[in-house]
């Protein structure tokens, strides 16, 4: 992720206050999210459901 | 008796309903421990000695007048500082919530009380249970009492080192990425993740919904089954509270291991994340011992612990971005470094990552479900390493992540690490035994099968 992305994302989320003092923290930040989601193999199967399911009247 | 600060809770608490050991005893003798230790340790972030005072001398008269609480009757606990106890502050060892007073206990600490259990107070943890080990921090971090210049393990350290340190014989601790485990390895206790659902969150501040378990911390099996018995079942309150009740583990801990089927996950150590020969030499070691038992024990194949690691990241770092986007919005720089970075990570995956994160998840958990219709528990490493210097922090990098708890994490089975054996320089190396959903009696039977063949239970650290 270049740098540009990584500023543009980081104001979007509301961290200019982090971007401004904390700057190298803010990249470290984006370096990690882009490397571990990269690690993860993509459910390929269309039909494959996301953990936790939807349980109706599974409620307080 | 023994020296009293390495009773175990269930000694203790025979002893005090025997009227042979006073409360109040025990735990005069325990903060003057801690007095001595504390200072080496940094275990506390607010010992309440006062009030445990107190509760122990009304033990001690409900004890001379036949009335007892429950099974941990006049036992003193430690309590992670994430963890809510009515009247004192729950920091998360941070200071974001330096005057963050707790209203109420948390239901696990309402039923340690209830079971008798003494509050001695709130322990160190990373902050907010994942930024550690820190030093920029409002409190200093606990320290290993092997060997006080190492990592205790995290995040929930206070409890490790504690425990470990015999300043209290149980603790509760949290566990999201292996943080009750890590500390219970890298300290050479008992420490365990219980089936996701089965001690309930309420008045615990969460990390990650779905990730997140709290559980029991402690020197020995036995008293490991005691504690869950007293804080495990349904919390109507809770929404990620199981149906189940808490089972009667204490019980059934001496049945032989003889027939029990051990599925061996040697790939986690000896390919995904290759370990230090020592500790591959204690797995093996563990292995032999369990099958000179009567057990059965056959090679296990799983997902690697590269992707269970990446699948457990996404959803732990978008799941506590939802909760500390505020802070980190306002006060970024009241966080400690380690903190800041972990906890901003979440701000950079998309919907799309966190969703994929949770459907391999599934598939994930489809996959260990198949493995435990071939045996009845598994057997695998937790650390690769023995507990690094915790002024490295190349070091802690490093091993933090060579380690084999996140599986468990996102699969929610049961998983105990304890104590295998020392290392050449006399720091603790562990193994990992994990269980069906809800069965942590056959966990716990394994582990104690092991505890009594090695003797891990009388091994303590010499420094203190």
């Amino acid at each position: 992720m270049d740098k540009a992305t990584i500023e543009l994302l980081a104001r979007r989320a509301g961290l200019a206050k982090a971007l401004a003092e904390f700057p190298e923290d803010v990249a470290a930040a984006a370096k990690q999210a882009a490397d571990v989601a990269s690690r993860i193999e993509q459910p390929t199967e269309p039909t494959a459901e996301p953990w936790p399911p939807m349980r109706a009247g599974r409620g307080l | 008796m023994s020296e009293l600060h390495w009773l175990s809770a269930a000694q203790a608490a025979r002893a005090i309903a025997a009227k042979e050991l006073s409360p109040v005893a025990l735990m005069q003798a325990l903060l003057d421990r801690i007095a001595r230790l504390d200072p080496k340790l940094n275990v506390f972030i607010r010992l309440d000695a006062e009030a445990a005072l107190a509760a122990a001398m009304a033990a001690e008269t409900e004890a001379a007048a036949g009335r007892l609480r429950g099974p941990l009757h006049g036992v003193p606990v430690g309590i992670k500082d994430i963890i809510d106890v009515a009247g004192l502050p729950t920091t998360a060892h941070s200071k974001i919530l330096e005057d963050n007073i707790a209203a109420a206990d948390a239901v696990c600490v309402q039923k340690l009380r209830g079971a008798g259990a003494i509050v001695l107070g709130k322990v160190a943890t990373h902050e907010f249970a994942i930024g550690g080990p820190s030093f920029d921090l409002p409190w200093p971090p606990a320290r290993n009492p092997w060997n006080t210049d190492h990592h205790p393990g995290g995040s929930s350290s206070g409890s490790g080192a504690g425990v470990a340190g015999g300043l209290f014989p149980l603790a509760l601790g949290t566990d999201t990425g292996g943080s009750v485990r890590n500390p219970a390895s890298c300290c050479g206790i008992v420490g365990l993740k219980p089936t996701y659902g089965l001690v309930s969150r309420r008045g615990v501040l969460p990390l990650s919904f779905t990730l997140d378990h709290i559980g029991p911390m402690t020197r020995s099996v036995a008293d490991n089954a005691l504690m869950l018995e007293a804080i495990g079942g349904h919390d109507p309150l809770d929404p990620g509270s199981a149906a189940s009740a808490a089972g009667r583990y204490a019980a059934a801990l001496d049945r032989s291991v003889r027939g029990l089927r051990v599925g061996f996950v040697r790939h986690f150590h000896e390919v995904d994340v290759p370990a230090e020969p020592e500790v591959t030499a204690a797995l093996a070691h563990v292995a032999r011992t369990l099958q000179m038992e009567g057990a059965e024990v056959r090679g296990i194949r799983l997902p690697t612990l590269g992707e269970f690691a990446a699948v457990n990241r996404v959803i732990l770092q978008s799941e506590a971005w939802a909760i500390h986007a505020p802070w980190l919005r306002e006060r970024p720089g009241d966080y400690g470094q380690l903190s800041r970075r972990r906890l901003m990570a979440g701000a950079f995956f998309g919907a799309g990552d966190y969703v994929q994160a949770q459907r391999r998840r599934l598939q994930m958990i489809a996959e260990i479900e198949a493995a435990f219709r071939e045996v009845d528990v598994l057997l695998c490493a937790s650390s690769m390493d023995p507990p690094c210097r915790i002024d490295r922090p190349a070091d802690i990098d490093r091993t933090y992540a060579r380690q084999a708890r996140t599986p468990f994490n996102v699969s929610g089975h049961p998983a105990l690490a304890m104590l295998a054996g020392l290392s050449v320089d006399g720091l603790p190396i562990s193994v990992q035994f994990v269980g069906r959903y809800f069965e942590e009696a056959t966990v716990f039977q394994v582990a104690r099968a092991w505890e009594q063949a090695a003797g891990t239970d009388k091994k303590h650290p010499p420094v203190v």
